[in-house]
């Protein structure tokens, strides 16, 4: 659920620019990984309702830990992979942007924060695979463990720009950003769980959706014939 | 790997998570809506706070921007207007689903 929620004007200019440069460059990166290599057409349906549940959720306060939303960036990267996984973080803060949720100076910011939490889930997902772990287990982790570098990149955008108006030294600025971390963990296992079950069902009733075996395979099995 | 050292890895990063959340929570302020939480020990350092880590009472709401900035029915059709997409390519996809391999085919 990371997200920084600070309005417009709260970090310096060249903070600004510098996450603003970075965003533009990963998504200019993305753009193009995109046009060489050409996009799955299963990825392009998950995306797009990907895109639709993440926005939707994201505006959504649920009543724990006083208040949150989540993002569900980690369950689009691990179905749409880290390239659409990546647009969707950008598309999903435009439009929060846009309503008022996120400023719109932090757009590169939140971007970076947010496709890194689709990236990382979707490649630890691909590793756990690998090592054979189950689809809940695996994801369940692979969410979590995305959402905390999430967590820990938002926290250090916050401590490396400085906050304008804020009389809190360096110091005692990274213990109050590592307390909002330390609170997004906790988000984050929720989320985990969340993104978990999703995957699971998918493994089960579509597990080509998720990179783990064909249709055809799983119509097979389950005594679907043509 | 076996079935049930997945669970405990996974059980370890839960027990983790939660520990770190409860700190927060509490070094944050307690039971404070994020944005306020956020701006609140951002400006004023942390600060102990208590309250229910859950309040079903609460309910779901909509995030405040959305709520008091009066956006709620631009909120409202954007979320009918990405889901009739999504939905749709779903559709689109499922239908058209050999093109991969008609693609894959046709290269040399």
């Amino acid at each position: 659920m990371a997200h920084i929620h600070l309005g417009e004007g709260s970090f310096p200019l060249w903070a600004l620019a510098l996450w603003t440069a970075l965003g533009v460059v990963l998504v200019g990166f993305v753009v193009d990984r995109v046009r060489r290599g050409g996009i799955e057409t299963r990825q392009i349906a998950l995306a797009g309702i990907g895109g639709a549940a993440s926005f939707a959720v994201f505006q959504l306060n649920v009543p724990v830990w006083g208040g949150v939303h989540m993002n569900l960036t980690a369950l689009v990267g691990i179905l749409a992979g880290p390239l659409l996984g990546t647009l969707i973080a950008l598309v999903v803060n435009v439009f929060s942007a846009a309503l008022g949720h996120g400023a719109v100076g932090l757009l590169g910011a939140n971007t970076l924060v947010n496709a890194s939490e689709a990236i990382v889930a979707y490649y630890a997902f691909r590793a756990l695979l690998r090592l054979d772990w189950d689809a809940f287990p695996a994801s369940a982790s692979a969410a979590t463990l995305g959402l905390f570098v999430g967590s820990v990149l938002m926290g250090a955008i916050i401590v490396v720009s400085g906050v304008n108006g804020s009389a809190l030294p360096r110091a005692d600025l990274t213990v109050a950003v590592a307390g909002l971390v330390g609170l997004n963990l906790g988000v984050a296992v929720v989320e985990g769980v969340l993104t978990g079950f999703v995957v699971q069902f998918l493994a089960s009733v579509r597990p080509d959706l998720v990179g783990l075996g064909s249709r055809r395979e799983s119509e097979e099995s389950a005594g679907v014939t043509a | 790997m076996d079935r049930w050292k997945q669970y405990v890895w996974f059980l370890g990063l839960v027990v983790v998570s939660l520990a770190a959340g409860l700190w927060g929570f509490s070094a944050t302020g307690g039971a404070l809506p994020w944005a306020k939480r956020s701006a609140r020990t951002l400006q004023e350092g942390v600060r102990e706070g208590g309250g229910a880590v859950v309040d079903f009472g609460r309910g779901v709401v909509v995030a405040g921007p959305i709520r008091n900035g009066g956006t709620m029915a631009e909120f409202v059709g954007l979320v009918v207007a990405f889901a009739v997409v999504g939905v749709g390519l779903y559709v689109y996809v499922d239908r058209y689903r050999g093109l991969d391999d008609e693609r894959a085919a046709r290269r040399p």
